[in-house]
């Protein structure tokens, strides 16, 4: 009963900046063990909509639930009531997330940048959270680096750093915004391999990106969105070769 | 093209001496104004040293240098010296750590949403910054006068404790009060300016680890504003130090109260004040030093590498010279833990 509940499910999802409606009534469903990547023009609300699922912004009307669970709101009697700070980061707890710009915390070694979640977040203890951050650090191939600071990384190496600082909080989704657009071409490859594997081994994950390659790989769905609205979406592999919708058509000519 | 010109790479052979030109020999542009302002520099430290150490009094009835270095001398260790030393030190201390806890409480409140709380802030900020610290000294010397029981309660409706503030507030701690809520108000504008320089992308990582606002302050952001903070923190304990002076005016017992207090009395005002003026240097001297090893600590993470200490470059000239330029040093840091 429970494996039918989607792991993301989104329905008649709005939200503005100010007078600027951004996304204008998102429905869409993520599977367990699905991989869904997301593309579309900048400024289509692909960020936007990963930051509500991790409630890094507050939706303005629909409902969004991760695991059956509403983001950010909890239902009782037919009321809404809005979740205390610490509910809301009980939440994001389950939720990874890896971000453009890596946003490693640079004043942390890469150990520490990993343990501090499992750490203060969830009360591992220091030994357990760095054996499993060194378990980590190697699945990512980066074993050598643990005594590092980022900032004596490369861009690759840091975002793999980084997924590794998700995984150590054994989240139950992984939400990845444009993880590889930041990346000099050379070292794009590394972190989609480390996607790929984690793809495979059963992740729920959702991605924002441009690399159409991946996507039609590793991807079990394919969203086109545009302007705040799902244009279409599917089977990557199909839609990728025979796109119906007209600004999908002229979107790929620009990105491939 | 000469072939000195063309780029060397590894693998190319290297070309004999002979094709290398020669070092370049070239006139110097002149600077004749620097040497002017040397000489002038010169002239003036002379007279200086002359007029400080070797020129002799003017009065009748004294002998030896117009400074009197042998009063200074005798006054420099004197214990009520040393005791106004000590309490200088400790006004410095009490009032930095309430002042900078104060400044990291107000510039949080400062960026809460609720205006309420950010416009208290503001107002504290408005308050303390727009007047004198020696004004403020005395409002809190005399307050005690204006509250002289103190009653905790709810307004209008019963009272809980009652404290006597003649007792409590005593000259010291009227002092510290005064100089700590100056303090916080100018703290909190430079832990502001850190907590706003960190990049937003650091508290939304920390928030998508499930860290709530208080831990995401306290373990990712402020750590890292700190290397903004730091430095005029410093520049903030150095000043702090001789601003400690000014609670002299309401008979707290240190340095510059007991130098104008011994001066009163043996008439060497002049005497006396380089007495304090020596003490005063002595110890921004160390906590110049001691800024400069913290600044050097948190730039951490923010270059790959750090310049060498003063000591430790020392270190390396030594080993240069002892050893030859065999070895490469490098410095690494002593593992901080974090937990
Ligand atoms: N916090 C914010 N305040 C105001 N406007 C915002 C905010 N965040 C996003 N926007 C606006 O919302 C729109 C959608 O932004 P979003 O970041 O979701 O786009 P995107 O599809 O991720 O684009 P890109 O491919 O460039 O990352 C943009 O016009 C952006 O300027
Ligand atoms: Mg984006």
């Amino acid at each position: 009963m429970s494996d039918v509940t989607p792991m993301v499910k989104a329905e008649q999802v709005y939200k503005s900046f100010g007078a600027l409606e951004v996304l204008k009534g998102i429905d869409l469903e993520v599977a367990r063990g699905e991989v869904m990547c997301l593309i579309g023009a900048s400024g289509s609300g692909k960020s936007t909509f990963l930051r509500l699922i991790n409630h890094l912004e507050k939706l303005d009307a629909g409902r969004l639930s991760v695991d059956g669970e509403l983001v950010g709101y909890r239902e009782q009697s037919n009321k809404l009531y809005e979740l205390k700070d610490k509910e809301i980061c009980s939440q994001r707890a389950q939720i990874g997330m890896v971000f453009q710009r890596f946003n490693l915390f640079p004043h942390l070694s890469v150990r520490d940048n990993i343990t501090i979640g499992p750490v203060k977040v969830k009360g591992q203890s220091v030994a357990n959270a760095r054996d499993r951050a060194a378990a980590l650090l190697e699945r990512v191939g980066l074993s050598e680096k643990i005594d590092a600071f980022p900032s004596q990384l490369s861009g690759g190496q840091q975002q793999r750093v980084a997924i590794a600082r998700a995984l150590a909080m054994d989240p139950k989704l992984m939400l990845f915004d444009e993880p590889t657009s930041a990346l000099d071409p050379e070292l794009v490859g590394e972190v989609l391999d480390v996607m790929r594997k984690l793809a495979d081994e059963g992740m729920t994950m959702v991605v924002v990106t441009h690399e159409m390659g991946f996507a039609r790989e590793v991807g079990d769905s394919l969203v086109f969105m545009d302007d705040g609205q799902i244009m279409e979406k599917g089977n990557p592999r199909e839609i990728l070769a025979n796109p119906q919708n007209e600004r999908l058509r002229s979107f790929l000519s620009k990105v491939l | 093209m000469s072939e000195g010109n063309l780029p060397r790479t590894e693998d190319a052979p290297q070309v004999g001496a002979s094709s290398r030109p020669a070092p370049i020999k070239a006139i110097p542009v002149r600077h004749p104004w620097r040497w002017v302002a040397g000489i002038v520099l010169i002239i003036l430290g002379a007279m200086l040293i002359h007029t400080l150490v070797f020129s002799t009094s003017q009065q009748p009835h004294q002998s030896g240098s117009r400074f009197q270095w042998n009063i200074v001398g005798s006054y420099i260790f004197s214990p009520l010296i040393m005791q106004g030393v000590v309490l200088t030190i400790e006004l410095t201390i009490v009032s930095m750590i309430v002042g900078v806890s104060l400044g990291v409480l107000v510039a949080v409140m400062r960026l809460s949403k609720s205006r309420l709380i950010s416009g208290s802030a503001w107002a504290y900020v408005w308050f303390f910054r727009g007047t004198p610290v020696l004004v403020q000294i005395y409002f809190w010397f005399y307050i005690s006068a204006l509250y002289p029981n103190l009653t905790l309660g709810i307004p209008f409706g019963p009272s809980f404790v009652s404290i006597n503030m003649n007792a409590v507030l005593t000259a010291f701690w009227a002092g510290v009060l005064a100089l700590s809520l100056n303090e916080g108000a100018y703290m909190s504008e430079i832990v502001r300016a850190g907590i706003i320089s960190v990049d937003e992308g650091q508290g939304e990582a920390a928030h998508s680890l499930g860290m709530s606002k208080g831990k995401s302050l306290r373990l990712i952001v402020l750590p890292q504003a700190m290397r903004l903070i730091i430095p005029p923190t410093g520049n903030e304990t150095i000043s702090m130090l001789k601003t400690t002076s000014l609670v002299s005016a309401i008979g707290v017992g240190e340095l510059t109260h007991w130098s104008l207090d011994i001066a009163a009395q043996n008439y060497r005002f002049i005497q006396m004040m380089i007495v304090a003026s020596i003490w005063y240097l002595a110890m921004t001297t160390i906590l110049s030093i001691g800024q400069y090893y913290l600044e050097r600590h948190y730039a951490r993470g923010s270059s790959r590498a750090l310049p060498l200490t003063p000591f430790q470059q020392i270190k390396k000239n030594m080993r240069h010279y002892h050893l030859g330029p065999k070895k490469t040093e490098s410095y690494d840091l002593p593992e901080v833990n974090h937990e």
